[in-house]
Order: C-alpha cells, then sequence, then structure tokens
C-alpha cells in the first residue's frame, strides 16, 4: 500500500479534470446565452447549475475514491 | 524572510486525520448513537423552534421573523413552481424541508468546532445521513411514479412495445430501459456522494488552509466560499430532487403530445385548473 498517496493524488487530479473543463465550458456556454437572450437568464441559470451539478457529481466521485484511497495510507 | 520565520523556514505540518464519519456516542444494541446523530437532533429542534416562533403569532401584515419565513417559503414556492410547474407544488414540502434542512447542516460545517469536538459533527458530512435523505426522495418519487402511471411506469425499464417496429428498435428500446434501471440506483448514489464529498471536502480544505497559511484568519475567504457552496448544494439536491419527480410523473406515451388536454404540465392559468393548487 505504499502507492496509495500517489494513486489517491492520480485518481483526483485526473478525475476533476474531466469535470472542471465540463463545467467551463457550460459556464461559458451559458453566460454567452444569458448575454444573448438577458430574458432567459432565469431558466438558463436553473439549468446551468443542474448541468454543473451532474457534471460535480463526477468530480466528486473519484474525490471519494481518492478519499478510500487515502485511508489505506499509514 | 527573517521577520516571518525567525527559525527558518519549515513547512508546516499538515493535519491528515480527518474525521469522515459521525464518531459513536454510545450503542444501542447493535446501533450506534453518533455525534452527527446529536447534531441532526439541533439542527431539526433549531429549525422547529424556528418554524413554531414565526407562525405561533401570525399576523396579516407580517413583520420581522414572520416576514423572513414568508420570504424563505415563498422564495422555494416560486422556484419549485417555475422549475416544474404547477404540479411541483405537492412536492414542496418534502424539497423545502430538504433544503432547509441540508443548507442549515452545511452551514454547521463551517462553523468552529463543529467537526472538531466530540458532540458535534455536521449531519451532512456523514454519508449514513446523506444516503438517509437521498433514499427518502427515491423513494417518494417511485411512489409518485407508481401513483400517477400506475403499472405503466414500469414500461419505461422493461419497454417491449418497440419489437412491433423490428427487433432492431425492441432489442435498443430494451437496452434503454436497461440503463434506466441502472441509472435509478445512480441517482440514489450520486445524490449520496456528491452532497457528502462536498461537504467532508470543505472541511478538510478549510483545516488544511487554516493549517498552510500559517496565520489565523487567512483562511476566511474559504469560509465564505464553503458558505455559497453549502447553498449551492442544498439548491442542487432540491433541484435534482425535482427533476427526478417530474421524470418520474410524466408519461412516455406516443399518444402524449406537448399542449394536449392530457398536458398537465403547463397550466395557463390557474382558473382553468382549480384543483392543481395542492399542497
Amino acid at each position: 500500500m505504499e502507492f496509495a498517496g500517489l494513486a489517491a493524488g492520480i485518481a483526483v487530479g485526473f478525475g476533476v479534470l474531466g469535470p472542471g473543463l465540463g463545467i467551463g465550458i457550460l459556464t461559458a456556454k451559458s453566460s454567452e446565452a444569458i448575454g444573448r437572450n438577458p430574458d432567459a437568464a432565469g431558466a438558463v441559470r436553473t439549468n446551468m447549475i443542474l448541468g454543473a451539478a451532474l457534471a460535480e457529481g463526477l468530480g466528486i466521485l473519484s474525490f471519494v475514491l481518492g478519499i478510500l484511497l487515502w485511508t489505506k495510507i499509514g | 524572510m527573517e521577520l516571518l520565520f525567525p527559525k527558518g523556514f519549515r513547512f508546516p505540518d499538515i493535519p491528515n486525520n480527518f474525521a469522515l464519519l459521525g464518531e459513536p456516542i454510545f450503542q444501542i444494541g447493535g446501533f450506534s448513537y453518533t455525534n452527527a446523530h446529536f447534531t441532526m437532533l439541533l439542527v431539526i429542534a433549531i429549525l422547529s423552534s424556528l418554524a413554531f416562533a414565526a407562525t405561533r403569532n401570525m399576523k396579516l401584515q407580517p413583520s420581522g421573523l414572520q416576514n423572513f419565513m414568508e420570504l424563505l417559503v415563498q422564495g422555494l414556492a416560486d422556484f419549485v413552481v417555475e422549475i416544474g410547474g404547477q404540479k411541483a407544488l405537492r412536492y414542496l414540502p418534502l424539497l423545502g424541508t430538504l433544503f432547509l434542512f441540508i443548507v442549515f447542516s452545511n452551514w454547521l460545517s463551517v462553523v468552529p468546532f463543529v467537526g472538531q469536538v466530540t458532540w458535534l459533527h455536521s449531519p451532512t458530512a456523514d454519508y449514513h445521513i446523506t444516503f438517509a435523505m437521498a433514499f427518502v426522495t427515491w423513494v417518494a418519487y417511485q411512489v409518485e411514479g407508481f401513483r400517477h402511471l400506475k403499472l405503466s411506469y414500469l414500461k419505461r425499464w422493461f419497454n417491449l412495445s418497440g419489437f412491433k417496429d423490428g427487433p432492431a428498435i425492441g432489442g435498443i428500446f430494451v437496452a434503454i430501459g436497461f440503463i434506466e434501471l441502472f441509472s435509478e440506483i445512480f441517482r440514489m448514489l450520486t445524490l449520496t456522494l456528491r452532497l457528502w464529498g462536498n461537504v467532508i471536502g470543505g472541511e478538510i480544505m478549510l483545516v488544511v488552509m487554516s493549517a498552510l497559511l500559517f496565520v489565523p484568519g487567512f483562511a476566511l475567504p474559504f469560509v465564505g466560499l464553503e458558505i455559497f457552496i453549502g447553498l449551492v448544494q442544498g439548491l442542487v439536491f432540491m433541484l435534482l430532487a425535482l427533476m427526478y419527480f417530474m421524470f418520474a410523473i410524466e408519461s412516455h406515451d406516443e399518444t402524449h403530445e406537448e399542449g394536449s388536454h392530457t398536458d398537465t404540465d403547463r397550466v395557463a392559468d390557474l382558473e382553468q385548473h382549480p384543483e392543481a393548487v395542492a399542497a
């Protein structure tokens, strides 16, 4: 189990990469949408939060995996 | 550098022993009563007494606490109606309670000593409690699905109607049903882990940042971030639960058309649909 710490770091690092990119694209696109049509800001914001939550869930899964590995250390 | 580190620079000790779960206080039979349970009771007591104090002496022209609570409830109701339409108001009691409980617990997790002393541990920072909330939501929306669509609710998981258009379409429908069935379980799992991971991750980040930044109080911006995340996570839990309710009660029939009289999603105005005002 001497590599558990390394494994946790890699798991969380790569696992957060995807959701990070996804949420970035999501926020950029919804800012654009709100800029184009400010009247729809409420609906766009709700959808944005929903999508961000779904994308974030994957990052959290890798975080949980990291914690599981981390408790194996020592 | 001399002034900051008189004994030479030394990287600070970062704590690596965090309470990922509540710790048992005492045992009853095979079940342990943890400090998360105790804090949950505390949260319930505070919220109930707030609700009681706000509604004990209600006036037509509200002021003070009653005004604030009315703002809160009206805001939640407006939010739910905006997302799910009038028929979503039926689920407001469950969703609103979940929202208030989660947000209060999340904000409790950034309060000093909560999560560090024996008797206090934020309820949402223990995955048993977030799982319980996710499970209650899950059971509730399955029940609602069966209540609305009767046995045709099962059609979204075991859909054989595609076979009349040939085996390829039928196979695809069956595969989609299979994926749907599994996603039901994953919904419960991700609801649990999202909330727990965010709250426990926030707690860990606060402790680590306080240790890294040497000076007490430098980690305060992260407290602000955590307060924001706590609010957003409460909102997200509520929003996702509402979405699951909406997905559960909407029919997948091909005869179902947008804007037809069977489409109760969008009620133009309340007078046409007096019995829709539930809750």
